[in-house]
């Protein structure tokens, strides 16, 4: 064999000699280089957020009203020692559904309603447990609730899901978490606009349609998109609501 | 070679080479999904599932990066020649990994709800309209369809069953899957990033495997413009005192094809340049106990007849040879595959 010619490799022959250190180092650069690849990767990702599920708090049973935004909401009279009186609560079922048959029967009325918390910032939502267990009349004069109207406000954010961003997914936002956020909203969870910026104090508004209609379907293909839209904001307990305007979504300037 | 089809013909490098693929996946993994969160300074943690599917994921990538960097590696400096070689292997560990990271965001995104997990990943977005929150998926699902596929055609049985060339054709799906996971992972994942440290890992990976395949394809058409030849009934190889024995010259034929010219044992010989196994160079070969040897996985010729040695059943097209003077002329026409030609002698002290 003439010098001028490389070791030649012959998969199911020994390496030849002038070859083995060479792969030897081939090997070592690849080895490190995928494991400094998966620490490079896995600490640049970003933080998810302090929204979750708290199971810490153990199950939460409050009475409060039942209101349809349609979306259902307690706002609660009686609390506890984790959940105070003024709070309001979204609430859902288990997973990626709602809780419309139960709540749309005792909208208006007091309600006990028994779950695990989810709570993100001022965002607080109560996952439900099964049938009455869950939800169930209560005996009583439901004491009138007070909302406040803010007028029309032009948000720059991003619609989303109110349950994953409240913690039921780390992250729970964004595109790339947007198939998952539609069906959420599919499964009737309530949606929720992430404010660029506070509006009275909070970031996060429960997101209706015009007049007390469910978000509308087409504003499906902006969900976890960054937009602007205008609507009403309304305070209900602790809560917002932001009634929006389809007609009126954008693109940030 | 094979002639019989076991499930994998193991080796001692073949044992050697996966060891050391599952090492890099193994240590890529652990750090991503066991040493990274510490240093992490999240206040609560990202959920154990998407960072599973993260870590699978920017895994499937890496491996899919690695394995297209191979190929033009290999062209731009034999060295490589070796990673190559079970290269197959290393293509269908990266299917199992690319499965776990679909089944971690089917299993997590997609399940909770009414309806079926797999329907609710073909309609929950339905955004193709837009650039911005297009559902990225439908990429990912092409190219995890496509990786099954490779990895399940990967065995030499089904390049026997449908043809090298069908086989080939159907292998390089992997350059449109891997676009796919290109866009996969830029209107996906990347749309979200606040941290762009992996957006620029994952843009200089897909640049590498672009640069590097441009290099390549710049360094054999080079070759090629050096090898062409001008439509002739006979074509000039080279001057006998050009060969050396047990390594051939190649020429570029006018109909594309490629002809080897070996010397063995003060005799020329000219058998096709592409291996009946993966087209392979066998003009870059050498010859080894008297038998032509692909430098890619090792099948081997006898470079008089084209014929694998029995009980080997591959075969390749010969070429008739003649000598004008001092020059080696090849017939273009090529003979049927495995047609034996008489080797035509040199003259003596003509061979360096």
């Amino acid at each position: 064999m003439s010098d001028k010619h490389p070791p030649f490799f012959v998969g199911y022959l020994p390496i030849p000699q002038g070859l083995k250190q060479w792969l030897l180092l081939v090997s070592a650069l690849l080895v490190a280089g995928m494991a400094g690849f998966g620490l490079v990767m896995g600490i640049a990702q970003d933080d998810p957020g302090p929204g979750a599920f708290r199971f810490d708090y153990g199950r939460q049973t409050v009475t409060g009203v039942v209101e349809l935004t349609p979306y259902p909401l307690v706002r609660v009279t009686e609390g506890n020692e984790r959940i105070a009186p003024g709070t309001t609560l979204m609430l859902s079922g288990q997973g990626k559904s709602n809780v419309d048959a139960r709540a749309i029967p005792l909208e208006g009325q007091l309600a006990q309603v028994s779950g695990i918390v989810l709570q993100r910032g001022t965002l607080n939502m109560l996952q439900l447990r099964g049938g009455r267990n869950g939800m169930s009349a209560v005996e009583g004069a439901a004491p009138a609730q007070s909302s406040k109207p803010l007028g029309r406000w032009k948000l720059a954010g991003e619609i989303c899901d109110g349950k994953c961003l409240a913690g039921a997914m780390r992250p729970g936002t964004g595109l790339a978490h947007k198939a998952c956020a539609n069906l959420c909203l599919i499964g009737g969870v309530p949606p929720v606009f992430v404010s660029s910026k506070p509006v009275d104090g909070s970031e996060f508004l429960l997101v209706t349609g015009p007049d007390g209609t469910e978000l509308p379907k087409s504003l499906y293909d902006q969900v976890g998109e960054y937009i602007t839209i205008e609507g009403e904001v309304e305070r209900r307990g602790d809560l917002l609501v932001f009634s929006v305007d389809p007609t009126t979504v954008g693109e940030p300037e | 070679m094979s002639v019989k089809y076991t499930p994998v013909q193991w080796n001692n490098n073949k044992w050697i080479y996966d060891a050391i693929m599952l090492a890099g996946v193994g240590l890529f993994l652990y750090i991503f999904l066991y040493a990274a969160p510490g240093i992490l300074s999240h206040e609560r943690p990202i959920n154990p599932q998407v960072h599973n599917a993260r870590a699978f994921g920017a895994c499937a990538f890496v491996m899919m990066t690695v394995i297209l960097c191979i190929g033009p590696l290999a062209r731009l400096d034999e060295r490589f020649l070796p990673l190559l070689y079970n290269r197959r292997h290393f293509g269908v560990m990266t299917v199992f990994v690319a499965i776990t990271h679909a089944s971690y965001i089917v299993d997590w995104y997609f399940a909770f709800s009414m309806s079926n997990k797999y329907e609710a990943l073909l309609f929950a977005n339905t955004s193709y309209g837009q650039l911005k929150g297009f559902p990225f998926e439908a990429f990912g699902i092409f190219a995890l369809a496509v990786l099954i596929i490779l990895a399940a055609t990967s065995h030499d049985f089904w390049m026997k069953f449908l043809s090298p060339p069908v086989w080939k054709r159907i292998h390089y799906l992997i350059y449109p899957a891997y676009l796919a996971v290109v866009a996969h992972v830029s209107l996906g994942i990347l749309q979200d990033q606040q941290n762009h440290a992996f957006t620029w890992l994952f843009a200089g990976g897909a640049l590498t495997v672009g640069v590097l395949h441009l290099l390549a394809a710049l360094k054999e058409r080079a070759r090629d413009q050096a090898l062409s030849v001008a439509g002739a009934d006979w074509i000039d190889v080279a001057g006998v005192d050009e060969f050396e024995d047990g390594f051939a010259k190649v020429r570029l034929l006018p109909d594309g094809d490629r002809v080897a010219v070996y010397l063995m044992d003060g005799k020329l010989s000219a058998i096709s340049n592409a291996c009946a196994h993966q087209n392979g160079p066998l003009g870059e070969g050498r010859v080894i106990d008297c038998l032509v040897t692909c430098p890619w996985h090792g099948f081997q010729y006898d470079v008089r007849s084209g014929r694998s040695p029995a009980p080997f059943t591959e075969m390749v097209p010969t070429y008739n040879l003649r000598l004008q003077g001092q020059t080696v002329q090849v017939d273009p026409k090529a003979n049927p595959p495995g047609t034996p030609v008489d080797p035509i002698a040199i003259p003596q002290g003509a061979v360096t």
